[in-house]
């Protein structure tokens, strides 16, 4: 084979066949990130096989009631029991549902409003921007959690509420994502060619400019989710949960039994856990994702 | 025959909150179907603007404050949006500096040059796949049935500009305009890209702008030049007599300060000295007179018109124009020459 031969070869290789492809092979190739997929598809196989998992039902007194001496871990209970005598094992197998279950609401949520009208802005620009973007400023100016309470407290304490509540807190972030992900590539070079071929407004920008403007807002909904969870396990800590009693929350669980985290610890500490397994599988994700689409990190 | 297009008196502004820039200061040409024009001057003189202006796509802060640009005798400036989509792409169309960043990085390269033929020639899309692989043969990329589904990505640089030329004259446009279409490349692509819009020109009898900073590059592809400096045109005539007999300083200037092979060893280039100016206030008298040797007391007091010098197509815009004695050395001129003719 000849030299030229060889180079020729190795280019063809070198080329993978498309452009998402490119960039989920990066993402393959990315040890924590796979790490991160691995966590978070155990977390939505335990969700959706909980009742198969867990060997009770959250709110099924299987032991002694004994609120100030909960009984610990055993071979029978792995996680032990609550104050109320429940299986606390079951418990967070079923919780997991719940943070899944809040993490992707609140987050479309906010996405969906938060992709509007960050593009409505990005794209007509003038006052329309002005109104959508000073409001989500004087929303980002309010810390989220504080907002979220706020929100709650106006919304109620159901659980839908506070997802809509979280999710509310959300819509600035992918908002103002948005509007600079497509000031960035309406000034673009190939926008300016398009349109020198005489491609139309609306063209331009569902062709175009959106579809390349998504990149950043997809990373960031695998971010936000994380925090999505995190918020509404603290909106539940400071009492602020769902309403509904009995209900597995992570959050609310530890709530519920930080009173009791000298005596018991493993109430605590197993929800706990589970908060920042599911918060670090996301943000892996998350982080392995920017790297892999990040046009920057292209080689 | 009226001219294909004719540009009168462009002038173009950019407001900034601080100032307003003078990007181009009323320039006029006339350009045939076939011709092959070429605008030099340095960064910032205008020449991109000026090519923006016509096609209707300036920035946001830019704003044509005068003039005519009348293709086939009708005004684009005065034409609505809708009505000017329907020429860019189809009778005039542009090629841009950076083939890195000028192709939608998301779309194949199909998909990027069926859109304006699906566009303006209303092609289905079988027939537009089909006429994207002819234009890629066209342009001389190997292969061009399988590259049509690749992505920008996994073209070289060479090969970008390529497919750009391919979306540029996917409609047989009247007017190329190619803007800077060979500086973001190595200099033997540079070479292999040229010769793909001189063959195109001739092929199509499609007129080309071509509008560049390099001296090198008009002198092999272009009939006539027009040289620009702070939004105007000092001095504009058949490529040939440019090189042979440069009238305005600056264009001398531009000339003097190319390296040259064939130069003496302790030869040194001659750059020009100064900067140009800043172009946020009205410039009174030439452009050029801080930085030119040659300046009169005229030359600071009243602005130059462009006026015919030696010959009927040799224009140039000065109070004091170069003489025989200071022209540069015949056999470089000869030099010169042959590649014109080429």
């Amino acid at each position: 084979m000849s030299i030229a031969e060889a180079e020729v070869q190795e280019l063809k290789l070198e080329q993978p066949s498309s452009l998402g492809r490119d960039a989920l092979d990066r993402f393959r190739h990315n040890k924590a990130a796979m790490v991160g997929v691995v966590v978070i598809l155990l977390l939505v196989l335990i969700a959706i096989f909980a009742p198969l998992i867990a060997p009770y039902g959250t709110g099924e007194q299987v032991g002694v009631l004994d609120s100030s001496n909960p009984e610990g871990p055993s071979s029978e209970h792995w996680m032990g029991l609550d104050e109320q005598g429940r299986d606390v094992f079951s418990r967070v197998v079923y919780g997991a549902r719940l943070s899944l279950l809040v993490g992707l609401v609140s987050v479309t949520f906010g996405l969906s409003f938060g992709f509007v009208l960050g593009a409505l802005s990005g794209y007509f620009g003038g006052w329309v921007e002005t109104i959508i973007m000073r409001t989500m400023d004087i929303m980002l100016a309010i810390p989220t959690l504080l907002l979220a309470i706020g929100l709650v407290s106006l919304l109620g304490r159901g659980l839908t509420q506070i997802m809509i509540a979280v999710g509310i807190t959300t819509i600035p972030i992918f908002a103002r994502l948005l509007r600079g992900s497509i000031l960035a590539q309406r000034e673009s070079d190939y926008v300016l060619a398009a349109r020198s071929l005489g491609v139309p407004g609306r063209r331009l920008l569902m062709v175009h400019i959106l579809p390349n403007a998504l990149a950043p807002l997809i990373v960031q909904a695998t971010l936000v989710m994380a925090t999505a969870i995190i918020e509404v396990a603290g909106l539940s800590f400071l009492g602020l949960g769902p309403a509904e009693p009995g209900l597995p929350e992570w959050g609310k669980m530890l709530a519920d039994n930080a009173s009791r985290i000298d005596r018991a610890t493993h109430l605590v500490i197993f929800p706990g856990a589970a908060i920042v397994i599911s918060v670090l599988g996301l943000n892996l994700i998350g982080d392995g994702l920017r790297e892999s689409i990040d046009p920057k990190m292209r080689s | 025959m009226a001219p294909l297009l004719s540009v009168r008196d462009l002038a173009v502004q950019f407001k900034t909150r601080k100032s307003t820039i003078r990007a181009v200061n009323g320039i006029s040409f006339d350009l045939n179907a076939g011709e092959t024009l070429g605008i030099v001057g340095e960064s910032g003189c205008g020449k991109s603007v000026s090519a923006l202006a016509m096609l209707g796509i300036l920035p946001k802060a830019g704003r044509v404050t005068r003039g005519e640009v009348l293709f086939e005798d009708v005004d684009l400036l005065k034409l609505p949006d809708s009505q000017l989509r329907q020429i860019r792409g189809n009778d005039v169309a542009m090629i841009f500096q950076d083939p890195m960043t000028s192709l939608n990085p998301i779309l194949t390269v199909g998909r990027q040059i069926t859109e304006a033929l699906r566009k303006h020639l209303d092609m289905s899309k079988s027939k537009a796949n089909e006429e994207a692989v002819a234009l890629l043969d066209r342009v001389g990329i190997p292969a061009a049935k399988d590259r049509i589904g690749d992505y920008p990505h996994q073209f070289s640089g060479g090969m970008r500009q390529r497919v750009m030329i391919a979306m540029a004259i996917s409609c047989r446009p009247k007017i190329l305009i190619a803007d800077e279409p060979t500086t973001a490349l190595d200099v033997t692509i540079q070479a292999q890209i040229l010769e793909v819009l001189k063959q195109l020109v001739a092929e199509e009898n499609m007129a080309l702008i071509l509008i560049t900073h390099d001296l090198g590059v008009v002198a092999g592809t272009c009939g006539r030049t027009n040289v620009m400096y702070a939004g105007r045109f000092v001095e504009s005539a058949p490529t040939r007599k440019l090189f042979a007999k440069p009238r305005h300083p600056y264009t001398l200037g531009l000339l003097k300060s190319v390296p040259r092979l064939d130069a003496a060893r302790k030869e040194k280039l001659q750059p020009i000295g100064g900067t140009p100016l800043s172009m946020t206030s009205e410039i009174e008298g030439c452009a050029f007179a801080p930085r030119c040797i040659y300046a009169t007391e005229e030359s600071r007091t009243k602005t130059p018109e462009l006026r015919r010098i030696d010959s009927d197509d040799h224009l140039v815009a000065c109070w004091n124009p170069v003489q025989e004695q200071d022209m540069p050395r015949i056999e470089i001129v000869a030099a010169r020459d042959e590649g014109v003719a080429g």
